[in-house]
């Protein structure tokens, strides 16, 4: 009933002429019609139905109410007007009618309405009867769109508590029946139960309302109740804590595993009341009780303190423990109690690992130091004072530590820019120098430092020092005994080698030969063949050149020179060897596949090393597959770029393999697989792969064989590395250190 | 004489040197001479048939000389060899002779001996 609510929005203008109240009602004519039979069977259905409806689902009574009238009264619409302020629910207060429900020919105008003072309804209320208006439009304008026009409309009034709400009415839009006197009273009839039925509405409204406050309220109490309970359950279960229950005579009347764990008794020690807190405790312990059972009567909690606790066997637990009465019970209550043996174990080490550190620092030769970079404010440990041979407690400044520094690494400190780095970043660094000694004596440093910045963000180094002069010592001592022991393996594997180099050198010589025969020939033939002779004898020269070359390369084999580092290329490497080997393989019945990469970039090292150790990678390959007859005896040599600027060469075989458990003892000096070997070779080559600052690893094929790879970095980092921090550290980079 | 009435001495070696300057040292004694580097490559050629003499490396990749010297006799191809090696090993000389080689040379091999060894196959009488 849009309309209609609109047209009662807009101000009424008086100066519309409208028909009188008078001339539109004609209640009168209800006792003047002949009136039809009461039908109280019908009546008593329509009520039960009503009733049902209410009881059902009360929210649908107004509908029903709606079409029990129609039914009843046999009219074309009917409906009821509640009096409302909001224009959807009812209210006694309201100041216009609307219409919850209507039946018949006006149901699409549900939501309508009418004014409280100015229309049919309110008429009704202020003449408290039974009115019936014919075509009540005339009087009141606004009904005017509501169609169909009521020929007739009935009003009942209905009250709740003497308050009017509302009216009960039926219409019929033609002339096709008029209502009569029995309509009047089953309306009456109706009206009443509409004020029962807008009471019992209201009421289960309301009733419903608190309804679902209460369940809410329980519902947040039962949430607030069983979180609770369940978190602290939890708790108690969990035996993080201990948890104990007890009362202020000294009785433990509950407690968890966690607790009784602490002080070792036992579920059946805690049921026969024989454990009680007063007894639990010693007694320099006591006063401390006392006070906290003060607190607890005075505030029904106590604050958490640090004592200690009897176990069953008389040892003593270090506790801290925190706790509250019940609320209202004024003498039991629960406490929280925490094992603090760990934490004072932890302090007592702490205080034993300072006391140690001084002299572990002594032991060990490891001083410290600390450096607040913006201030070159430097603190020494004793040690560092001893290793220094300074006097302990004098200021330390840069400039001391540099005259202590052997000027050929103080040079190299300074290029380093450690100062400038160490000032302009946070890195953690690990260098290598010497001290010169007043007395001409060296010492060998290795420094860790470590950045921080302290609570104002200033950069501070922690650093440690330690003398490893010693280490160095023994180092070189180590490193001089391989270099020794590298040049044992390596005449001994030229030794098997011999038919190689035999092979090597006898294939130029027999070329040499027979083309010098030749040549010869050549020249005695007449006339002499000139042309061949030349070809010959530059073939000749060709040969004894290569010759040569080949016999360089043994010399250098043999010879027990110092290694040198320069720019080699692998391939060339893997190449030479191959070319010393190849003999030896074939006797073995090798098929060896290289596989060089193109581009390979160059590495730093020796050349010599680095052809000992493919010798023999590809010596060890062959006689891996000495007794492999079921499948070729294949050798695979491999060069590539490995990742982090580095090249890669693998040797691998389709032998025996190894025996994983002793992939570790490989490289040991002296362990060998092999009946003739005397097991130096690989621990020789991981020496010298070492010395190149690579490595040298073996890995098992996924089919039958082993694979021996080492990785070595590219000629470019390891130049770098020749002016950097490194060659500090290792300054036997290439020197017989490394071998 | 033309090349065609000459008789072919075959050289198997994996080493290029020797097939390069054998083959002419051969031409000065008159031979005609064709170079194969591996047994398998001479055994695919159609020299096999004209083959008088045989100069065989020992030592190659693959089929070695003796087993190139089985594979012949398997197939009845009984072409006189003269073994070629750089390994001074007298006893697997001994030996390669004992299974029927001509000769066995040691490399470097002077060319007379290399001649009076092919001749001793070829002028059997001279």
């Amino acid at each position: 009933m849009a309309d209609s609510a609109k047209s009662h929005d807009v101000p009424l203008d008086s100066s519309v002429p409208t028909a009188s109240l008078e001339s539109i009602l004609c209640t009168e004519e209800l006792q003047r019609r002949p009136s039809r039979p009461p039908d109280y069977e019908k009546e008593n259905q329509a009520l039960v139905k009503l009733v049902s409806a209410l009881a059902d689902s009360p929210t649908t009574i107004f509908r029903t109410l709606a079409e029990t009238i129609q039914d009843i009264t046999q009219c074309d619409s009917a409906g009821l007007s509640l009096l409302t302020t909001d224009g959807k629910t009812p209210h006694v207060d309201g100041k216009r009618f609307y219409w919850p429900a209507i039946a018949g020919m006006w149901n699409p105008h549900v939501g309508g309405g009418t004014p409280r003072n100015f229309g049919p309804c309110g008429d009704v209320l202020d003449q408290n009867r039974t009115l019936l208006f014919t075509h009540f439009e005339r009087r009141y304008p606004y009904l005017m769109p509501v169609n169909p026009a009521a020929e007739e409309c009935l009003l009942v009034p209905f009250y709740v508590d003497g308050k009017a709400v509302g009216t009960i009415w039926g219409i019929m839009h033609s002339d096709r029946r008029k209502f009569d006197a029995e309509d009047d009273r089953i309306m009456a009839s109706l009206g009443k139960f509409a004020s029962s039925a807008y009471q019992a509405l209201i009421q289960i409204e309301d009733l419903k309302l608190q309804v679902a406050e209460r369940e809410k309220a329980e519902a947040e109490v039962r949430e607030l109740a069983s979180g609770l309970e369940a978190k602290i359950r939890r708790l108690v279960e969990a035996n993080v804590v201990g948890i104990v229950m007890w009362n202020l005579e000294g009785a433990i009347t509950g407690a968890n595993e966690a607790f009784l764990r602490m002080v070792q008794y036992d579920r059946e020690d805690l049921a026969s009341g024989r454990v009680r807190w007063t007894d639990l405790t010693p007694a320099e312990w006591r006063g401390h009780d006392e006070r906290a059972v003060a607190d607890l009567r005075t505030t029904g909690i106590f604050q958490s303190f640090e004592k200690e606790y009897f176990r069953k066997d008389g040892s003593r637990v270090p506790v801290l423990l925190g706790g509250a009465l019940f609320e209202g019970s004024g003498n039991e209550g629960v406490a929280f109690v925490l094992d603090l043996s760990e934490q004072k174990r932890a302090e007592s080490a702490l205080r034993r690992s300072e006391a140690f550190l001084a002299e572990g620092q002594h032991l060990g030769q490891i001083g410290s130091f600390s450096w607040r970079v913006a201030t070159d404010e430097i603190t020494w440990s004793a040690e560092l004072y001893r290793i220094y041979e300074l006097e302990i407690g004098v200021p330390v400044t840069l400039e001391l530590i540099h005259s202590r520094v052997h000027p050929e690494d103080v040079s190299l400190i300074e290029k380093m820019k450690m100062m400038d780095r160490a000032r302009e970043g946070g890195h953690d660094f690990e260098w290598q120098y010497r001290l010169l000694m007043p007395d001409h004596s060296i010492k060998y440093m290795h420094a860790v430092a470590h950045a921080t910045r302290d609570q104002d963000g200033q950069l501070e180094y922690i650093a440690s020092v330690q003398d490893v002069t010693a280490r160095k010592m023994a180092e070189e001592a180590r490193d001089k005994a391989r270099s020794e022991l590298a040049y044992v393996a390596r005449v001994m594997t030229l030794g098997t080698l011999t038919a190689s180099i035999a092979h090597e050198l006898t294939q130029p010589l027999s070329g040499i030969v027979t083309n010098a025969s030749t040549c010869l020939r050549m020249l005695q033939t007449e006339p002499p063949e000139v042309e061949g002779a030349r070809e010959t004898a530059r073939r000749t020269i060709r040969d004894g050149n290569r010759m040569s070359e080949v016999i360089t390369r043994l010399r250098a084999l043999f010879s027990k020179q110092e290694p040198t580092t320069e720019s080699v290329n692998l391939n060339e490497v893997v190449l030479e060897v191959i070319a010393l080997s190849i003999v030896e393989l074939q006797k073995n019945r090798v098929m060896l596949c290289p596989e060089l990469a193109d581009g390979l970039p160059l590495v730093i090292g020796d050349r010599v090393q680095l052809q000992q150790v493919i010798l023999n990678l590809l010596r060890n390959g062959s006689d891996a597959m000495s007794t492999v007859e079921d499948r070729p005896r294949q050798l695979l040599i491999r060069t590539e770029r490995d990742e982090g600027d580095r090249v890669r060469l693998t040797v691998q075989d389709a032998g025996v393999g190894f025996d994983p458990q002793a992939a570790d003892r490989l490289f040991d000096a002296f362990y060998t697989t092999k009946g003739d070997g005397m097991g130096i070779g690989l621990s020789v080559s991981r020496s010298i792969i070492e010395g190149h600052h690579g490595r040298l690893w073996a890995t098992l094929n996924d089919g039958p064989g082993a694979a021996f790879s080492f990785s070595i970095p590219r000629a470019s980092e390891g130049l770098a590395r020749a002016d950097g921090i490194r060659n500090i550290q290792v300054p036997a980079v290439t020197g017989p250190a490394a071998a | 004489m033309g090349a065609i009435d000459r008789l072919l001495v075959s050289v198997v070696d994996d080493d290029g040197s020797v097939r390069e300057s054998l083959p002419d040292l051969l031409k000065q004694f008159g031979f005609a001479a064709r170079a194969f580097s591996s047994a398998l490559e001479f055994l695919a050629s159609d020299c096999v048939d004209q083959t008088r003499c045989l100069l065989l490396d020992v030592a190659m990749p693959g089929m070695t000389g003796p087993e190139l010297q089985q594979e012949l006799i398997r197939r009845r191809q009984a072409i006189p060899i003269i073994f070629i090696t750089a390994d001074r090993d007298t006893i697997i000389r001994q030996r390669l002779i004992e299974q029927g080689a001509v000769e066995c040379l040691f490399k470097p091999f002077s060319d007379t001996a290399l001649l009076e060894a092919v001749n001793s196959v070829l002028h059997p009488k001279s």
